[in-house]
């Protein structure tokens, strides 16, 4: 019992300091697809470690909410990472929350940077805040139907018995309600996370910036929390995709053997979304913002669509 | 074999009635083309898998013929069509394209509501992607209602067109070639008076916006 808390931990803590890695590796990729040598992979983590020794400039204007902010969008990140199954499913933390708990605890910290956002009064805080609560608007009930989709399959909405059952019923991870809900999911993870179709992770200075509008506020800790919690929530996301409609890897029991193929299983899953992540960012254009809800409602229809099929399957 | 080919026909289905999906969020005229052929050629992999799985060789020819008409001969017509006016795009369609996304989702729960009573009493390891054809008939009317140009609504009735058919596929592992092959006259000759008309149309009022029709009564 004490080893699987001491595993969630240890997932949580992994998941934490690989995030900037996996950020690094999608950037350096980027540049190497566009003819570019690119920073390496562990450009991030110097990034942050830069950050965290910046002193802090705050506006006059700004209240305690956003000093507060930040910790809150860590915090809130590094428990849904947590939760989710990184390296072995089913664990005994599965109990302390489900994927509404998980859905939810990523909504808490998009909440409070769209708070934080608007609290100093700036131009670019208030539209980078009003823009991500219309996408978050639209990707959260995504979210929440493309995983109800699985769960549904599996009856039970945690994330870690949803992983052992597909791994026990392979032909699943085939059933087209699996299939749609991995491209809504997908989709979600663009929007969430402000990768391009949605928003341009690569600039600070463009006008129709949803994400880097909303921290253009904030310096030296408290940015570096903030940048480490969505490197996090990205890494959450590949951790979602790859675990829950892959799961082939995970460690089932804690041996030493399993866990480490587990890591190994990760390791592959992570490279694969990467190169996927950068092929895509290097290929598409960014869409309108007025496009981004058609784009959102037509993964929420896949989602939909999902659910129903399940419901239809059984 | 059941239940693989349950599950075939469940992702194939899924693939029609996507490719069926795109014509709503999609504006270009070759992206709705593209649509029509992948949607045809999934539809032809179905009628494969059924012809296969239900031990009806018939349903092979029925492949071919999908594959041959509408995975080329109408795409390549519709193209030719496309590369005159294909620089028209459908930029203010009557319901726009969020909602039509959403509406497109609520008829497809409205086809799985329908087809309830349908699919509890068959026993056809089909059955459970019946809904989707209902689904894809009903998007496909939903097209051609709230779309303007006249090109966007061929494209409609063409995929109206496959879902019937894989209606009748999955429903009752097909209908018999000869009535197969009339309907695919149908369609083609359907298509071709529809071609005319659309040529019509561009050449009267340069655009083939249909809503510019109200004009004629003046």
């Amino acid at each position: 019992m004490t080893a699987a808390f001491v595993m969630a931990a240890a997932q949580g803590l992994l998941a934490l300091f690989l995030a900037p890695g996996v950020v690094g590796l999608i950037r350096w990729l980027k540049a190497r697809l566009q003819n570019r040598r690119g920073a390496p992979a562990w450009q991030p983590y110097r990034e942050l470690r830069k950050l965290f020794q910046k002193e802090i400039v705050v506006s006059r204007n700004a209240s305690w909410l956003f000093h507060l902010a930040p910790f809150v969008v860590f915090a809130s990140t590094l428990m849904v990472a947590v939760l989710v199954p990184v390296l072995a499913a089913p664990l005994p933390v599965d109990r302390i929350g489900d994927l509404l708990v998980v859905v939810y605890l990523l909504l808490l910290g998009t909440f409070f940077l769209a708070l934080a956002g608007l609290d100093p009064g700036s131009a670019f805080g208030g539209m980078g805040a009003s823009r991500e609560v219309t996408v978050a608007a639209l990707a959260e009930p995504t979210l929440a139907l493309a995983i109800f989709a699985l769960a549904r399959g599996a009856g039970s909405t945690n994330l870690g018995e949803i992983a052992a059952r597909t791994m026990a019923d392979p032909l699943s991870a085939v059933s087209p309600g699996h299939l749609l809900a991995f491209a809504a999911l997908f989709i979600v993870m663009l929007a969430e996370t402000g990768r391009l179709p949605v928003d341009n992770p690569a600039t600070h200075l463009e006008l129709t910036m949803i994400h880097e509008a909303m921290i253009l506020e904030y310096s030296g800790r408290y940015l570096a929390l903030i940048e480490w919690a969505s490197a996090l929530k990205l890494l959450v996301f590949f951790v979602l995709l790859g675990n829950l409609f892959v799961p082939w890897g995970l460690a089932t029991a804690l041996t030493p053997g399993a866990v480490a193929t587990a890591a190994g299983a990760l390791a592959l899953k992570l490279g694969v979304l990467a190169v996927a992540v950068a092929v895509l960012e290097t290929r598409v254009a960014k869409l309108r913002l007025f496009r981004v809800p058609e784009l959102l409602s037509a993964s929420f229809v896949l989602a939909l669509l999902a659910v129903t099929s399940s419901f239809l399957l059984r | 074999m059941d239940a693989t080919f349950s599950q075939l026909a469940m992702l194939g289905s899924s693939l029609v009635l996507i490719f069926g999906l795109i014509l709503l969020w999609r504006r270009r005229v070759p992206a709705y083309i593209n649509a029509f052929t992948g949607q045809s050629i999934a539809l032809a992999g179905v009628a494969g898998a059924t012809g296969y799985f239900g031990n009806e060789p018939e349903l092979y020819w029925v492949a071919a013929f999908l594959l041959v008409l509408k995975g080329a001969v109408i795409p390549a017509l519709l193209r030719r069509m496309g590369r005159r006016f294909g620089t028209e795009r459908e930029l203010d369609p009557y319901v726009n394209t969020a909602t039509s996304l959403l509406m497109a989702g609520l008829l497809v729960l409205f086809g799985y509501a329908v087809m309830r009573p349908l699919v509890a009493t068959s026993q056809l390891p089909t059955r459970a992607s019946i809904p989707l054809a209902m689904g894809l008939i009903l998007v496909s009317l939903f097209v051609i209602v709230t779309r303007k140009k006249a090109l966007t609504q061929i494209v409609g009735f063409l995929m109206l067109e496959n879902g019937i058919a894989l209606l009748a596929i999955l429903g009752t592992y097909g209908i018999p070639l000869i009535v197969e092959l009339g309907v695919f006259l149908d369609a083609l000759l359907g298509f071709l008076v529809m071609q005319v008309f659309v040529y019509r149309i561009q050449e009267t009022f340069q655009t083939m916006d249909i809503g510019q029709l109200s004009r004629l009564r003046h």
